[in-house]
């Protein structure tokens, strides 16, 4: 056998053959020991003898391992390891403390195996024990690194839950407060276009508050209606169905319906789609998204200019951007740009408005998986870029 | 629910009078296969792992009713009634002794006799009693079971879970036999170590034996003499082994010793 090796292995530097087996055993890395199956330590080598300061003499025949534990470990041991050891054989990776002779703990990881006689009854079982003071560190930094984790993910969740209800009540809040007050203001709408035909007034200034109260009254109507509208988006988690929607016939359709404002007469629309004529979208939520950007178009013109719109799409990366471009009064980026998309963000607090439209525009081109840019001058115009999925 | 899933009840043996095996902390059924094979031929051998244990449903393991070692106990009784079992021989080891007092004590007309393994009504000294541990000792002991996590703990089982193909990888786990959630380990093992059921001892009325080991750290013999002096219809078994599980250190004279006493010609 031996000679094989040498064979093997013709270059094997002697030294390392003069290794004694029995010097291994006393002095290796680690401590070893042998205890009978009720545990009585019955060999040690000295490294484990070292590391407890006790002598050969005070443990052999007299303790047994478990009784150089912490208490704790020791219950753990009996009830865990010594069963464990008895139906399979062996452990490995048990993490206990060696109590010292002085009374001072070493962390230890121990691995045993359970030798059975020919008859296959428990004969003796060998323990090898390493020194992990450590690793030992670690994992309970990491033990306690886990905990805090742990007690934060519950507050967080906690804090969660909480928003999650404040949202939920503040939709509903949003929902009930609109749908309630659009009737009564409904009636008085009605109410006062009624009195304005049979009434008459004698004070010079009444035909001015008449429109005022009127503007007024449009203005409320207006921010109902934007709030009915952004409720009605949150509800609606889910996108609607994305279909392939034809650009020229809807722009088309909703520079009609824009007709009653001011500016429209007047304005010069410039409609090109030719590198993306159709695209893939919900259609009422794209129908929606236009209608707030060209009736913003028409609504922010800059005085004593005839508005020009353009409408177009061009292609990046192979996806469509479909811009709606304005010379109309413009927007202080600078200033304005990250409130640009908040609800009831207003700008242009001279022109009606109900600070709903941009919102909902970004809200829906995001739900779409696309994106808006915006750039603007003041005084020159402004151009929304959306970036829509392929 | 189904009781027999819940305690993943296992029915064996070919005889009639039922014999109701209970583990202990730690483990779970696998500890009496050592034993319960011995009794197949003559008893009817039902075999359970306490909730929370073994392959029980982890999921029915809700700390607020399992405050107290009744809850384990209703469950022992719910196993007997889904079984429709009479006459029954429950044995019970460690903390399930005390389980098993507990399920006689509610319904004495349901059991035979109790066989209590290495048993302890109360692990904390106490003044006039002693139980062999101080409340530092638990904490000690709930911190080991902390640093080996990894053993008591089901965190490798996803790897078999999501392997059903694969056996062999539950073969590799590291110290598999025992394996339970970390969690619910911990909380059970407060239940266990800070119960005390002294004062249930004297409502049992069903005969029982009280094996106890030579030299047994959670239960000295201290505990046995006590518990004896306090069940009425008591024996007491002395095995000449140390440690807290005869039952796999010394099955046979285990087996003897239940024979015994259950009136078995030996």
């Amino acid at each position: 056998m031996h000679k094989v090796d040498h064979d093997i292995m013709p270059a094997l530097d002697l030294r390392l053959t003069a290794e004694n087996p029995d010097d291994l055993y006393e002095h290796a890395p680690c401590g070893y020991c042998s205890c009978l199956p009720d545990g009585t330590l019955v060999k040690l080598n000295q490294t484990l003898l070292g590391w407890l300061g006790y002598t050969r003499q005070e443990l052999v025949a007299r303790l047994t391992l478990s009784q150089l534990l912490t208490v704790g470990g020791r219950l753990h041991y009996e009830m865990h390891c010594a069963p464990l050891l008895l139906l399979q054989g062996q452990v490995r990776e048990v993490s206990y403390s060696l109590r010292r002779r002085d009374g001072s703990t070493l962390p230890v990881l121990l691995n045993a195996v359970l030798q059975r006689d020919a008859d296959g009854q428990p004969l003796v079982v060998r323990m090898t024990l390493f020194d992990i003071t450590d690793r030992r560190k670690y994992e309970q930094e990491l033990l306690r690194a886990k905990a805090k984790a742990e007690a934060q993910r519950e507050q967080l969740r906690a804090q969660n839950e909480q928003l999650t209800r404040i949202n939920a009540d503040l939709d509903s809040f949003v929902y009930t407060a609109s749908h309630d007050l659009k009737q009564p203001v409904h009636n008085l709408a009605g109410l006062f276009e009624e009195l304005q035909r049979s009434a008459t007034f004698h004070d010079p200034a009444a035909a001015d508050m008449m429109g005022m109260v009127q503007g007024a009254m449009q203005q409320i109507l207006s921010t109902i209606e934007g709030l009915t509208a952004v409720v009605q988006q949150q509800r609606q988690p889910e996108p609607g169905a994305t279909e392939p929607v034809e650009l020229l016939g809807l722009t088309e359709e909703i520079i009609r319906s824009l007709a009653q404002l001011p500016a429209h007469a007047e304005a010069e629309f410039a409609l090109d789609f030719a590198a993306a004529p159709v695209v893939h979208m919900s259609r009422p939520n794209l129908h929606s998204v236009l209608t707030n950007l060209l009736s913003n178009a028409l609504k922010y013109t800059e005085p004593g200019r005839r508005p020009r719109i353009t409408v177009s799409t061009t292609l990046v990366e192979g996806k469509p951007v479909l811009s709606v471009q304005d010379n109309g009064r413009g927007l202080n980026l600078a200033r304005h740009g990250g409130e640009l998309f908040q609800l009831f963000r207003r700008f242009h607090p001279e022109v009606a408005g109900s600070g709903v439209g941009l919102y909902l525009v970004n809200r829906l081109v995001h739900q779409a998986g696309g994106r808006v840019e915006v750039a603007s001058t003041v005084g020159q115009g402004t151009t929304f870029r959306l970036y829509l999925p392929k | 629910m189904n009781v027999l899933k819940r305690n993943n009840v296992n029915v064996s043996g070919t005889g009639t009078q039922p014999m109701v095996f209970v583990h202990g902390f730690g483990c779970n059924q696998h500890m009496w296969r050592l034993v319960a094979p011995a009794f197949e031929s003559r008893y009817r051998v039902v075999l359970l792992d306490l909730v929370g244990a073994g392959q029980s449903d982890l999921a029915a393991y809700d700390p607020a009713r399992y405050t107290t070692l009744e809850a384990h106990a209703q469950d022992v009784l719910d196993v007997v009634h889904a079984l429709d079992l009479h006459d029954v021989v429950l044995v019970g080891h460690s903390v399930s002794a005390m389980i098993s007092v507990l399920a006689a004590i509610r319904e004495p007309e349901r059991f035979a006799k109790l066989v209590l393994v290495t048993p302890s009504p109360r692990y904390l000294n106490d003044v006039g009693y002693t139980g062999g541990f101080e409340p530092g000792d638990i904490k000690e002991l709930l911190d080991t079971m902390d640093d080996n996590y990894l053993g008591w703990s089901t965190a490798m089982t996803p790897a078999i879970m999501g392997h059903p193909e694969r056996p062999e990888l539950s073969a590799e786990l590291n110290n598999s036999f025992c394996n339970t959630d970390p969690a619910i380990a911990r909380h059970f093992a407060r239940v266990t170590f800070l119960s005390d059921n002294r004062a249930d001892l004297p409502r049992l009325r069903t005969p029982a034996l009280i094996l106890q080991c030579a030299d047994d750290v959670l239960a000295p013999q201290v505990v046995g003499t006590y518990l004896h002096q306090q069940l009425r219809h008591s024996e007491l078994v002395v095995l000449d082994t140390s440690g807290h599980c005869p039952h796999l250190s010394e099955p046979q004279a285990t087996i003897a010793a239940m024979d015994l006493f259950l009136g078995a010609r030996v």
